[in-house]
C-alpha cells in the first residue's frame, strides 16, 4: 500500500509532528509505504480557476509548481491522509491550497452519485481518504462540520473508502495510537 | 437619518470582476448604492498579494458594518485563499481585541446544478462569524453558477428571475436590518436548468466544444500521471 500523508500544519511553530510520528509507526507496523509532504515548504501557487486542466492541456495544470507532483503522487497513491488544523470546521489553508490543484485528475465530464451530479473520474481508480482534524479545544459543532467535508471530498474524489476523527492538540496523548489504528482499520477493511 | 452603512463585499474568485461571484455581489451592492449606503468591493486573490493589500483589506474589514463574502465552491469549500483570509481575520480580531458590532452573511455558487453542495461551505463562514463574534445574517446558495459566467444579472433575461427576486430580497433584508429570509434562500438555490440531464449535456457540450477550439479535443480524456 503506498500512502501519501498531506501534512496541512500552519508553519514549523505550529507542528503536527505528534501525530506524524505515531502516524507513521502505524504505517509501517503494516508494511505499508509512506510518504510525508509539509505543504508549508512548497512552491504551491493558488488555483486560478481557469480549467485549462481540462480544456487546454486535460489532465495537467498550467502552473508548474509542486502541485504538478503532488498530483502525480496523489492518484498513485492508495491512501491519502489529510493532516491539519481545523479552521472554521474546514481544512488549513496550506492543505486547501494543495486540494483545490488536484482538479486535474478529475474529467470534466459529469455522473450521478445516489441522484447528485459529480465529476466523472478520469483515471481507473482513485486512493481512499484518512482525514485527521487537530483542535486546540473541541467544538463539536466544527468537528462534524470536518468529518462532514471529509466524507464530501470522498465522494467527489471516488474514493473506496473514507474515515475521519478529530484529535486534540497536547492532550489525550494515550489514545492518539488508538485513534489512528481505528482509522486505518476503517480504510483498510472495507472493500 | 440614520448614518450612512458601510457595506464590504469580499469576492472570493480568482476570475475577479468577470466571475459569477462578482455578479452576484454587486447586484446587492449597486441597489444599496442606490439607497445611500457605502459601498466597497475587495478581491481576495488580489489583496493577499502585497503586506499593505493586506492590512488595507483588514482595516477596511474593521471598519465596516456589513461584510458580504461571495465565493465559487471548490472541492466542497472555500478557496484557498479565502480560507487565508478567514486566518488573517481571525488573527487580525485577537491582535486587536476589539468587540465587534458587526453582520456578515455568504453567496456561494457551485458549477454542479444542486446548490445542496454549497452547504458545509456556508457552514463553514457560519463558523467564522461565531469565531469573531459577528452577526450571521445568512448564508445563499447557487448551483449551476457558471451559466451566469460573470455577466451583469440585469442583462440575462429570463434566465436570472430568480436570482434577482432573491438578491432583491437580500437587499430589503439588509435595508431593514433583518436576516435573510428564506424566500430569499430558496430562489436562489432553485435550478437554473429545469432538468439533470439538460444540465449535463449543455455543460458536456461546452467543454467539448472549448476543448476542440483549444485543438486537444482528442486528448480530453487523457490520464498524463497513470503509472
Amino acid at each position: 500500500m503506498k500512502v501519501l500523508l498531506l501534512n496541512g500544519e500552519k508553519n514549523e511553530k505550529n507542528d503536527l509532528n505528534q501525530f506524524v510520528g505515531v502516524m507513521e509507526r502505524k504505517l509501517e507496523q503494516r508494511d505499508w509505504l509512506v510518504n510525508e509532504i509539509k505543504l508549508h515548504k512548497k512552491t504551491i501557487a493558488d488555483c486560478l480557476g481557469c480549467f485549462a486542466c481540462w480544456v487546454k492541456k486535460p489532465g495537467l495544470c498550467i502552473i508548474d509548481d509542486d502541485a504538478q507532483e503532488i498530483a502525480r503522487r496523489f492518484i498513485n497513491s492508495d491512501l491519502i491522509i489529510y493532516l491539519t488544523p481545523v479552521f472554521f470546521g474546514g481544512y488549513s489553508y496550506q492543505l486547501k491550497k494543495a486540494l483545490d490543484r488536484m482538479i486535474p485528475l478529475m474529467s470534466p465530464f459529469f455522473t450521478k452519485v445516489d441522484g447528485e451530479i459529480h465529476h466523472k473520474p478520469r483515471y481507473g481508480k482513485y486512493p481512499s481518504i484518512i482525514g485527521i482534524g487537530v483542535m486546540t479545544e473541541f467544538n463539536k459543532e466544527e468537528a462534524e462540520l470536518f468529518k462532514n467535508l471529509v466524507r464530501r471530498n470522498s465522494i467527489n474524489l471516488h474514493s473506496p473508502n473514507c474515515a475521519s476523527d478529530i484529535f486534540i492538540k497536547d492532550k489525550e496523548t494515550d489514545c492518539i495510537e488508538q485513534k489512528i489504528y481505528n482509522l486505518l482499520n476503517k480504510v483498510s477493511d472495507k472493500k | 437619518m440614520n448614518k450612512a452603512k458601510r457595506v464590504t463585499l469580499l469576492i472570493g474568485s480568482p476570475r475577479g470582476e468577470s466571475s459569477t461571484s462578482s455578479s452576484l455581489g454587486n447586484y446587492i451592492l449597486k441597489k444599496l448604492e442606490n439607497k445611500n449606503f457605502i459601498t466597497e468591493v475587495l478581491y481576495i486573490h488580489s489583496q493577499l498579494k502585497s503586506q499593505n493589500k493586506i492590512e488595507e483589506m483588514l482595516n477596511e474589514l474593521e471598519n465596516t458594518n456589513l461584510i458580504i463574502i461571495s465565493f465559487p465552491l471548490y472541492v466542497d469549500t472555500l478557496p484557498a485563499p479565502v480560507i487565508r483570509s478567514f486566518e488573517l481575520i481571525v488573527e487580525n480580531i485577537s491582535k486587536n481585541n476589539k468587540r465587534k458590532d458587526q453582520k456578515l452573511m455568504a453567496i456561494a455558487n457551485c458549477g454542479f446544478l444542486e446548490a445542496s453542495h454549497n452547504k458545509y461551505a456556508l457552514k463553514n463562514c457560519e463558523s467564522l462569524a461565531r469565531e469573531i463574534g459577528v452577526e450571521w445574517i445568512g448564508g445563499l446558495s447557487l448551483g449551476g453558477g457558471e451559466a451566469i459566467g460573470g455577466k451583469p444579472l440585469d442583462d440575462l433575461g429570463g434566465m436570472a428571475t430568480n436570482i434577482r427576486k432573491s438578491l432583491d430580497l437580500v437587499v430589503e433584508a439588509i435595508i431593514k436590518d433583518e436576516l435573510i429570509s428564506e424566500k430569499a434562500i430558496e430562489y436562489l438555490a432553485k435550478p437554473l436548468v429545469p432538468s439533470k440531464f439538460l444540465f449535463t449535456f449543455i455543460g458536456s457540450m461546452s467543454w467539448r466544444i472549448q476543448a476542440f477550439k483549444n485543438k486537444v479535443y482528442g486528448q480530453l480524456n487523457d490520464k498524463p500521471f497513470r503509472e
